[in-house]
């Protein structure tokens, strides 16, 4: 069952492994710079929120997002790629792997793109900050963090699914992830909006996914509501992905 | 049951426009079956359906006695694919390649290293069995992806213009292969070239428009055309004068001329006799008849206007 989808991620982390030191330097780049400008650059401005230095504040949301990004963006170029440019998709499917294991493989892809891409910068960020996390905090955090990925894994592949031009990937991405990611409170703390629409905010995804990663990391506990919008997200995204790319595959 | 693959009324339409009209066809297990059409004949089309790329719009199709609608995994079970468009991954390796095709079909590598060496060195691949295809010339990558479709052994092969693109050498090293192929598994192909269906296949199809417009072994498709009755003939002297003759001359269907030489196009096979009436014998330099070739054929049957 799923050996199919396991030689198709065999094979994607084949190809991340050849990659993946000179893919580093940009993969940090970014959520270092977010770090070191908003975490320095603030900290004589901002101390702390609700009693947490500013740094560690943001530190597990730029983890977070860190992994999110790269799982989005694996599933929704890859499956793109593999289905518009190289069309090895079309050489998996004259196989006896059924579509199924195609999908699976796929999001299992991004979900470990998301994984060891957040790792790095979290062993990075460790590196630089003077704070210390509790390690009894990391598997909570961790599981945050792999439901999140496996969310946006499915996401990406939906995208990679349905967009046939690669711009709109892009437009996606920018009007639809980005300002997700950044309404849901990486930089700062959500009780900075009006309580009027506090509680639509709450129900995003994305602020279970980085509200969530940082009460794991800080009190080692994901809030239930949280916990309950990122179980059910996931599987809501994981059953559409699976879906549309079956239903993209029968046209 | 003798058949390798069964069409039944396979019809299929994108949006109203039919490219596979009621399409119905059995091809003999271990033979090679050429399918010939002009472009937008409805080849590839007919190819994804038999490989479950895509599903009919209506009727069934049987590839080793397993429907493509309800027993898809079994099809592609037996089935090797050669797409008309190389699809080979650019981030493997020659070897990863035909190793990852491998395990998709659930062999393990005790079975196909052996396999892949084999087929690497018939292929003339195994000095380069560890380069990226992209760094490979177009003969290579076809001839890698006809090594990946024979890894695990198909009982049918599938090979869409599997030479389109090739210099005479690949071309015919890959007829080699095919020919090669013949007994051990059923062959299908699609080709534009005409001498290529004439080495290679045991019977040719030439369809368009979605439909069967032909059918037989090339040499039969060539008798059944000879009713052409085109005859070459070469004057000493007189041509203008001929030409005028032969215009008037009511069996005479068509004529065209290039100088010297006229290919005349007679009505039927009776017409020989009074058309040689008209013609002195001491003014012809050489006469023959010109024996229709496979490419007549399907010139007469499909046209000879370019599709847009
Ligand atoms: N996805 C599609 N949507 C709409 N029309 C299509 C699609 N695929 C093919 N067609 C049409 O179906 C017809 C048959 O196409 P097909 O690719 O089967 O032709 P072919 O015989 O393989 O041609 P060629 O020799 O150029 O490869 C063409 O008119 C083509 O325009
Ligand atoms: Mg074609």
């Amino acid at each position: 069952m799923f050996k199919g989808a396991f030689s198709i991620w065999g094979r994607d982390m084949r190809v991340m492994r050849r990659s993946i030191v000179s893919e580093l330097v940009s993969v940090i780049a970014y959520p270092l710079t977010l770090y070191l400008a908003f975490g320095f650059g603030l900290k004589g401005y901002i101390t702390d929120v609700n009693g947490v230095p500013y740094p560690l504040f943001i530190a597990p949301g730029l983890i977070s997002m860190t992994a999110v990004n790269a799982a989005f963006d694996e599933s929704s170029w890859s499956m793109w790629f593999h289905r518009k440019v190289q069309r090895t998709i079309e050489e998996y499917r004259v196989t006896p792997v059924t579509v199924y294991d195609i999908v699976i493989g796929k999001i299992f892809s991004g979900f470990s793109q998301g994984a060891v891409k957040g790792t790095v910068v979290f062993l990075v960020i460790l590196a630089l900050t003077p704070f210390r996390i509790d390690y009894t905090h990391l598997p909570v955090y961790l599981l945050c963090i792999a439901l999140s990925s496996m969310t946006f894994s499915c996401l990406g592949t939906i995208c990679g699914t349905v967009i046939d031009k690669p711009e709109n990937i892009g437009r996606v991405q920018s009007v639809v992830i980005v300002p997700l990611i950044f309404m849901a409170g990486i930089f700062f703390p959500l009780s900075s909006y009006p309580s009027s629409i506090l509680p639509l905010i709450q129900l995003l995804p994305t602020t279970a996914v980085f509200e969530g990663a940082r009460d794991a990391l800080l009190t080692g506990a994901i809030p239930s509501q949280y916990l309950v919008n990122l179980l059910l997200t996931a599987a809501a995204c994981f059953t559409i992905a699976v879906y549309t790319f079956n239903r993209k595959m029968a046209e | 049951m003798n058949f390798a693959i069964t069409l039944h009324d396979i019809t299929k339409s994108y949006d109203g426009f039919t490219a596979v009209d009621a399409f119905s066809l059995q091809v003999q297990r271990g033979t090679v079956f050429g399918l010939l059409g002009p472009n937008g004949a409805g080849k590839t089309t007919l190819i994804k359906i038999l490989t479950t790329l895509m599903r009919p719009t209506l009727g069934d199709a049987f590839v080793e006695g397993h429907s493509v609608l309800t027993a898809g995994k079994e099809v592609r079970r037996v089935i090797g694919v050669v797409p008309q468009e190389n699809n080979l991954d650019r981030y493997l390796t020659a070897r990863e390649n035909l190793a990852l095709h491998a395990r998709l079909h659930g062999m393990r590598p005790a079975a196909y290293n052996p396999r892949i060496d084999q087929l690497l060195e018939m292929t003339g691949l195994a000095g380069r069995q560890h380069d990226f295809p992209d760094t490979f010339s177009g003969g290579m990558q076809r001839r890698l992806v006809v090594a990946r479709a024979l890894v695990h052994e198909p009982r049918v092969l599938f090979l869409d213009e599997p030479t389109t693109g090739l210099d005479p050498q690949s071309r015919r090293s890959l007829w080699d292969h095919i020919r090669g192929l013949r007994r051990t598994m059923t062959v299908f192909l699609t080709t534009h070239y005409m001498d290529e269906a004439d080495a290679l296949c045991d019977r040719i199809m030439i369809m368009d428009h979605g439909t069967c417009l032909a059918d037989g072994t090339a040499a039969q498709l060539k008798d059944a055309f000879s009713r052409a009755h085109t005859y070459q003939v070469e004057f000493r002297n007189d041509a203008d004068r001929y030409q005028e003759v032969l215009a008037g001359l009511p069996f005479v269907k068509g004529v065209e001329r290039d100088g010297s030489l006229f290919q005349i196009t007679l009505a039927d096979e009776e017409s020989i006799k009074p058309l040689m009436d008209h013609l002195s014998g001491s003014d012809i330099r050489r006469i023959c008849l010109k024996e229709p070739t496979l490419e007549d054929v399907f010139i007469s049957l499909t046209g000879e206007k370019v599709r847009e």
